[in-house]
């Protein structure tokens, strides 16, 4: 059972949009280390794939959604990409995070309406080449913020690994989540990553020895507690149920969507529930939308910048109860083949790509196809978990 | 970014009363006049009861100790001459739901333990690089 709603947060009421909307297109970027490429070169690779695998052309997208960040892949974008012209509905509510979760709800909306008929959601980065050259980064959009600037940062207590290495600490205390329970979801994620052709940690094993032994860099995390930076993106294509039945791919329908928010926004000292997820609001919306409880999830992504996230989350989204996290991730129970909840499945954040959970929902779309690389058997649930911290989201998706 | 990023902004004004009371070597945190509860951080609302008035008032700078890591690895340029250091989140006795993000100084981390009581110590704070200096609330063990 997940925790109860408190004071802290609230869950947005969402329209039931059950079995509306489905997932017809998925397409990664190649995925790496700093490469050279721009954000547009990226999303645009990924974007071509997502059409291939459809089997549908530039002109048969008529909505695009994607986050207002930089360098994002926006309608003028698109077209100068693929030497298009048409009208596009276009939403600023897509790209990764969250928002990986809930575009498909939005997208949902413009379907009833008639807004659009094909809908493409977006998310790239190329932040591993841009932090060799010292311009951006996760941390950057913090660092400009005032409470952080004026009360965090002259303390040191700043960024994401500082933040989140201090709440696994208190985790630790309150629950008796252990670092080898942690060091579970690095060596979890890392055999998906090694099984996972495009993973940038696909030819580095890690075993728990190796995680044990490694430094800490800010106790209790490890290198390896913490996400890749890299380059890289992906897409997906939406469209109405009916519609995806027409089209070459399998149907993979959306069955809930949830968003739970939080009122302490990015500043995590102020949060009374320090070691919980606004996914305690999300999940629940969710499953209720879809009509299942947490016991029938096949497979499971969420988005896991630190390896206490994912404890977190199983927790907070009800897979086991509240501050059994830890005891509940240890051994297999996340991998693909023998565990009770394999989760991300293709090494997530940790292993994978630093894509911002937009690859873990690609990946969910793969595994109900039965498509994965490290493919649980038979799946018909899966759900992506999206983190933005001040919001989480739960997608629920079901195979036709 | 300001030139003497990291250090705070002690003109900013949503939280210019607290690092003026650090100069002067006093904790100060606003309270609400609706509800009577401290609210940190200074927002223009209250969290618990959505009062917009507060007066700052000063704490006895005893706390808990919340939470904190040991950090080894300089994620800004400018922390390189403070790792090893110990930032951390420390709960005010005189409102437990205050917690103040801070670095304990002047301990053997390996003795740091979870509520452990801690006492506000004024020092200067400086950064690799970067000119000037501000006081700031530190904790060490009480």
């Amino acid at each position: 059972m997940a925790a109860p709603a408190t004071d802290w947060g609230w869950a947005t009421d969402f329209e039931d949009v059950r079995g509306e909307v489905a997932i017809c297109g998925i397409g990664e970027a190649d995925h790496s280390k700093a490469s050279g490429r721009t954000t547009k070169e990226i999303v645009g690779q990924a974007v071509e794939r997502a059409l291939a695998d459809a089997g549908l052309e530039p002109t048969d997208v008529d909505g695009l959604m994607y986050i207002p960040l930089p360098e994002q892949f926006d309608v003028a974008a698109f077209h100068e990409h693929f030497g298009t012209s048409h009208d596009m509905w276009e939403s600023r509510a897509g790209g990764g995070m969250r928002w990986a979760a809930t575009a498909p709800y939005e997208a949902a909306r413009a379907l009833r309406d008639g807004a659009a008929h094909t809908i493409l959601n977006t998310f790239g980065v190329a932040w591993a080449t841009q932090r060799s050259q010292m311009v951006a980064g996760p941390g950057e959009s913090h660092a400009h913020e005032g409470f952080k600037q004026n009360l965090e940062i002259p303390f040191g207590w700043f960024p994401q690994p500082v933040y989140f290495a201090t709440v696994a600490r208190r985790h630790m205390h309150e629950f008796g989540t252990t670092q080898e329970q942690l060091g579970a979801v690095a060596t979890a994620c890392r055999r998906h990553a090694n099984l996972t052709p495009g993973a940038v940690m696909h030819d580095r094993p890690l075993t728990m020895e190796q995680y044990l032994a490694s430094p800490p860099i800010v106790a209790p995390f490890r290198k390896e507690d913490c996400c890749l930076i890299s380059d890289g993106g992906a897409a997906y294509l939406m469209t109405t149920t009916d519609r995806a039945r027409d089209l070459r791919t399998p149907l993979v329908e959306v069955a809930g969507v949830g968003l739970g928010n939080s009122v302490t926004g990015t500043h995590w000292a102020e949060q009374p529930a320090f070691t919980s997820t606004p996914q305690v609001f999300a999940a629940p919306a969710a499953f209720r939308m879809a009509g299942i409880a947490p016991s029938d999830v096949d497979v499971y992504t969420c988005y896991d910048p630190f390896t206490i996230h994912t404890i977190m989350q199983i927790e907070d989204s009800g897979f086991c109860d509240k501050g059994a996290g830890g005891a509940f991730v240890a051994g297999d129970t996340l991998h693909f083949d023998s565990g009770k909840l394999p989760t991300n499945t293709h090494g997530g954040l940790l292993s994978h790509a630093y894509v911002l959970g937009i690859a873990h929902v690609v990946e969910v779309v793969r595994q109900l196809r039965g498509e994965a690389a490290a493919q649980v058997p038979d799946a018909t649930f899966g759900v992506y978990g999206g983190y933005t911290g001040p919001q989480a989201a739960t997608l629920v998706l079901r195979r036709g | 970014m300001r030139p003497d990023f990291p250090l705070p902004d002690t003109t900013w004004e949503p939280t210019r009363e607290f690092w003026a009371g650090a100069a002067r070597h006093e904790v100060r945190i606003p309270r609400c006049d609706q509800c009577g509860r401290s609210c940190w951080y200074p927002r223009e609302r209250c969290r618990f009861c959505e009062g917009t008035s507060f007066q700052w008032v000063t704490m006895s700078g005893r706390g808990t100790l919340f939470s904190w890591v040991v950090v080894t690895h300089a994620f800004l340029p400018q922390f390189a001459d403070l790792v090893p250091f110990v930032p951390a989140l420390v709960a005010l006795d005189d409102d437990p739901a205050v917690r103040l993000a801070t670095r304990v100084v002047d301990c053997d981390v390996d003795t740091l333990t979870f509520e452990m009581p801690l006492q506000v110590t004024f020092q200067p704070i400086t950064f690799d690089g970067v000119d000037g200096q501000v006081t700031a609330p530190l904790f060490a063990p009480a």
